[in-house]
C-alpha cells in the first residue's frame, strides 16, 4: 500500500503524539487506555480514509473530512471548557494560599494619629 | 458602637500617588483602616509611613475582588461590626462614610451601597461611562435579581452578618455582581444612599474602561456556568 503525502504527515503526527503521551503519562492507566483507543482509531482512519466517508454518509454528512471537522469543533470546545474550569480551580487555590499568607503576616502599622 | 468598630477596607494596587490623601481624609473619623496591597510594585507601602492602620499584602497581584475578600476576612477576624469598602484612588469622599453606615447602625439594612446617580450625589462621569453603567445595571438585574440605580460603585458598607455571607470567588472586577448575587441569595436587606464620585485624570486611568466591561460580562456568565 502506498501512502499519500497527507497520510504520511498525519501518521507521523500520531506516532509522535503517542510517544510523547507514553513518556508523560505512564502512570494513569485509564487515561492511557482512552488515549491508545483514540490513537488507534486515528491510525485506522488515516490508513483507510474511505471509512470516515461511509460513517459520514450514515450520519447525513457529505464528506468524511467534514464529519471529522464538525466533531473536532465539539471536542475542542469541550477541552477549552475543561481547561477553563481547571484554571479557575488553580486560581482559587492560589488565592487561598496568598490570602492566608497575607493575613498571617499582617502588619499593624503605628502612627501619630489619635484613635 | 464606636467608630473604632468600623473597619474601612481599602484595596490598593499601585496607588502610591493617591493613597496618602485617601487615608488622611479617613483617619480623623477614628475608623480602623485595613489596607490590602494587592501586589503593588510602586512602593505603595512607603506611602503609608506614619499612619496607624493594618497592612496586608498579597505576594502577587490577584485582582480587586480577591483583595476585598482578604480585607473582609481579616476585619471579621478582628471582630469588626461594620465593614466599609473604599477605593484607593481618591474617587470616593470620606464624608460619605457616615451616611453610608447610618442605616446599619439603625438596623434598617444589612448592606448599604453608594450610588452616584441618586439625587444630591455629585459625579463628573463621562457620557460613555454613564451609558455603560446603564447596561451594567440591567446585566446585574438579569443575573442577580437586584435592581439598583448604580453599578460597580466601590463604596459599600456591610454589617458583620452580611460580610460573613460574602465568599468572593471572582478575583477580578466581576466581584461587584457577585456581591449583589450574595445579597440576593442570603436575603440581605439592601439600601442605596447618594455618594459622590470624583473622577480625576488619575482615577480614570486606573479605573475600568468601557471595553473591559465586556470581559466582566463573560466572567459573570462563565461564573454562572461553573459554580
Amino acid at each position: 500500500m502506498i501512502m499519500t503525502a497527507i497520510q504520511v504527515i498525519l501518521f507521523a503526527g500520531l506516532i509522535f503524539i503517542s510517544i510523547y503521551v507514553y513518556r508523560r503519562f505512564r502512570n494513569a492507566i485509564v487515561d492511557a487506555f482512552i488515549i491508545i483507543a483514540f490513537i488507534a482509531i486515528g491510525i485506522i482512519l488515516v490508513l483507510f480514509p474511505e471509512l470516515t466517508t461511509r460513517v459520514a454518509h450514515a450520519l447525513g454528512v457529505g464528506r468524511g473530512a467534514d464529519l471529522i471537522f464538525y466533531l473536532s469543533i465539539l471536542f475542542f470546545f469541550f477541552i477549552i471548557l475543561k481547561l477553563y474550569a481547571r484554571i479557575r480551580r488553580l486560581e482559587q487555590s492560589i488565592t487561598k494560599i496568598i490570602r492566608e499568607n497575607s493575613i498571617a503576616s499582617s502588619k499593624k502599622m503605628k502612627g501619630d494619629n489619635i484613635e | 458602637m464606636r467608630n473604632s468598630d468600623v473597619y474601612i477596607i481599602i484595596p490598593v494596587f499601585n496607588e502610591a500617588q493617591t493613597i496618602r490623601s485617601v487615608i488622611e481624609s479617613l483617619l480623623p473619623m477614628g475608623y480602623k483602616i485595613v489596607v490590602v496591597d494587592d501586589g503593588s510594585t510602586d512602593g505603595t507601602i512607603n506611602s503609608l509611613d506614619g499612619f496607624r492602620l493594618f497592612y496586608l499584602r498579597h505576594e502577587i497581584n490577584l485582582g480587586q475582588g480577591a483583595a476585598l475578600q482578604t480585607g473582609i476576612t481579616y476585619a471579621l477576624m478582628m471582630n469588626a461590626l461594620v465593614l466599609v469598602t473604599f477605593d484607593g484612588d481618591g474617587q470616593h469622599s470620606a464624608g460619605d462614610v457616615d451616611n453610608l453606615i447610618k442605616p446599619l447602625l439603625l438596623n434598617e439594612a444589612d448592606v448599604v451601597l453608594g450610588s452616584r446617580f441618586l439625587p444630591s450625589a455629585f459625579t463628573n462621569i463621562s457620557f460613555f461611562k454613564k451609558e455603560a453603567i446603564r447596561v451594567a445595571r440591567l446585566m446585574n438585574f438579569l443575573f442577580t435579581g437586584v435592581w439598583l440605580s448604580d453599578a460597580h460603585n466601590g463604596l459599600r458598607a456591610f454589617n458583620s452578618k452580611a460580610a460573613a455571607a460574602l465568599d468572593l470567588k471572582e478575583n477580578g472586577m466581576a466581584h461587584a455582581s457577585e456581591i449583589l448575587f450574595t445579597i440576593h441569595q442570603s436575603r440581605l436587606r439592601i439600601r442605596e444612599i447618594p455618594a459622590s464620585i470624583y473622577y480625576t485624570k488619575y482615577s480614570k486611568g486606573k479605573g475600568q474602561s468601557v471595553l473591559n466591561s465586556i470581559k466582566v460580562f463573560f466572567d459573570i456568565v462563565l461564573n454562572r456556568i461553573f459554580e
